[in-house]
């Protein structure tokens, strides 16, 4: 039942990706749909964790940044290709996911928040300070993103290769949703004892998820520090993990299509906000309290039932 | 051979003995019901047999193996699984889709297989897929193929969870006051489930309040009252025994 409407979601979102060039006039709104596409991919790898799994971190940018900078730094100072690069990233990245994961993984609630907002700032912090390797305040350079002797060189290039990489990080986190290891991730958020008691390793399958929301974060943090002339610790802070939050609860939790909508959303209307200047923040602040008193449920999966009641 | 040994188990909560004690043996293939008067133990019990307590004291053996204090997920891996007085349903996913989180054990959990969705996903979550279906009927939701859990009645997700914890393929079933909520005529159903199961070959053990149902279909009972074992033995051993009598209608009754 919920294979069809996937493939059909997918390949909907494929032709969108497709023509969305014909609307876009310039570098400027490609840099916009370029971002939009890599907070995207961060968020449908999230949403696994706190949409469906029901867990929480507030400290993904912190493995978004980590991925950068693994890039960054194995291009630029050792010279390494970067498709190797990224691969090392999403290695290390998922190590060190692996080893906190089992001890935060056991608090719940506020507690995780607090836990996962600890490992979000020091990883801040060492990005920061740590300036003989990282750059520092000022950050680091990963040079261009080149495969093969191909070297991805404009705005429109790296348009193709964002949206390439959201389709399939966007098939993958769907084929794990509806698979056993996603049914039990989604029965661990519906009631923990319930699916220990068919079985389910609920520690081993939050640990799992974890890992694998973290390496979604390395794989586009990688692409991004090389989008980017200059990665800088702002990419990883404290800030940058409230977004991803905001983007994944404001779409829709437990939608991975629900993610896309509000990372693109929420990448695009400052964008468009920029034209109220000093109203901007409230505006947006405005927005967000609206949706979580009118539909806290997300937008997409609102519109949905919504959609699904008028048809009934 | 003795499917389930409980040995000289106790569980204290801060100076309070919850079950104190308590030694007794469950044979393979029949129904066995605990009842006691309220606060007697028996959910305790339950919870120490399925791993979501640890006991204080004394030894649990499951197919002649030490279990004690193993968690839940290892037992239903060992052949016990259960379901709960106050539900744990999970109403995050359709009715169907609880049930199926049941086959988890007997399903390819790859994560790589399952992120690439290789055949062999597709192919376990079909077959998946009719036997959760099938078990739906088996407990009576046939109507409820196709809705969500958070759609469904009282009623109904008592024998959900039945139906989920049957799915496992359990060796030993525990329920939890399965008929507690349940109108007359649903309460019926629910024990045409139990003998259905029993009939199959798997053991069964509830804890229940309607008497009615436990003299019914029980072979063994067992009576707690504080924690301890009162009286064992047949619905018409039980039902004449003076303690038992004294326990449920006072003192002064016997």
């Amino acid at each position: 039942m919920f294979r069809n409407e996937r493939m059909i979601g997918l390949a909907v979102l494929a032709v969108i990706i497709a023509i969305l060039p014909q609307f876009l006039p310039n570098n400027y709104y490609y840099d916009v749909a370029i971002q939009a596409g890599f907070n995207a991919i961060v968020c449908v790898g999230l949403n696994l964790l706190i949409g469906y799994a029901g867990q929480i971190s507030l400290g993904h940018a912190g493995f978004f940044g980590l991925g950068a900078y693994a890039s960054a730094i194995l291009c630029t100072r050792y010279g390494w290709p970067p498709i190797l690069a990224l691969l090392a990233g999403a290695l290390v990245v998922g190590v060190l996911a692996f080893v906190l994961a089992r001890p935060i993984l056991k608090l719940k609630g506020h507690y995780l928040a607090m836990a996962t907002l600890g490992i979000g700032i020091i990883i801040s912090i060492v990005l920061n300070t740590e300036a003989q390797i990282t750059g520092g305040p000022d950050g680091i350079s990963a040079g261009p993103f080149s495969i093969g002797g191909y070297t991805i060189k404009t705005e429109q290039t790296w348009y193709w290769v964002v949206g390439g990489t959201l389709l399939v990080a966007i098939w993958l986190a769907n084929n794990l949703v509806d698979s056993p290891v996603g049914r039990a991730l989604r029965a661990v958020n519906g009631s923990e004892v319930g699916a220990e008691v068919v079985g389910v390793d609920t520690a081993r399958y939050k640990v799992l998820v974890f890992v694998v929301s973290a390496v979604f974060a390395s794989v586009a943090g990688s692409l991004f520090a090389h989008y980017l002339p200059q990665i800088t610790p702002a990419k990883a802070d404290f800030f940058k993990s409230i977004e991803f939050v905001t983007m994944v609860v404001f779409g829709g939790m437990a939608s991975t299509f629900g993610s896309l909508v509000g990372a693109v959303f929420l990448s695009a209307l400052p964008q468009v906000l920029t034209v109220f200047e000093d109203y901007e923040a409230m505006i947006l602040g405005a927005i967000m309290m609206g949706t979580m008193i009118f539909m806290p449920r997300g937008l997409v999966p609102t519109l949905g039932s919504l959609l699904v009641r008028r048809r009934g | 051979m003795t499917l389930l040994v409980v040995d000289n188990l106790s569980k204290e909560f801060g100076g309070v003995h919850a079950v104190e004690g308590l030694s007794f043996a469950i044979n393979p293939g029949t129904i066995h019901s605990i009842i006691g008067p309220n606060g007697a133990g028996k959910t305790t019990l339950f919870n120490l047999i399925t791993g979501i307590y640890k006991p204080t004291v004394g030894r649990i053996l499951f197919q002649d193996q030490d279990v004690t204090a193993k968690p839940p997920y290892e037992l239903a891996m060992r052949g016990m699984s259960r379901t709960f007085q106050n539900l744990q349903v999970f109403f995050n996913m359709s009715a169907l889709e609880n049930v199926m989180v049941g086959r988890h054990l007997h399903l390819n959990r790859g994560i790589l297989t399952s992120l690439l969705r290789l055949p062999a996903i597709a192919k376990g979550d079909a077959a998946c897929r009719d036997k959760a279906a099938e078990l739906m009927r088996f407990v009576g939701l046939e109507r409820f193929l196709d809705a969500q859990a958070d759609s469904m009645p009282y009623g109904a997700l008592k024998r959900l969870e039945i139906a989920r914890a049957l799915a496992a393929e359990p060796a030993l079933l525990l329920l939890d006051e399965p008929a507690a909520g349940l109108n007359a005529t649903e309460s019926h159903e629910v024990d045409e489930v139990i003998s259905k199961v029993a009939k199959q070959g798997v053991t069964v053990v509830l804890v229940e309040h309607n008497m009615k149902m436990v003299m019914g279909i029980s072979d063994h009972i067992l009576v707690l009252d504080y924690g301890k074992k009162l009286a064992e033995g047949t619905p018409e051993q039980v039902r004449n025994n003076p303690d038992v009598i004294a326990a449920y209608l006072g003192g002064g009754a016997a």
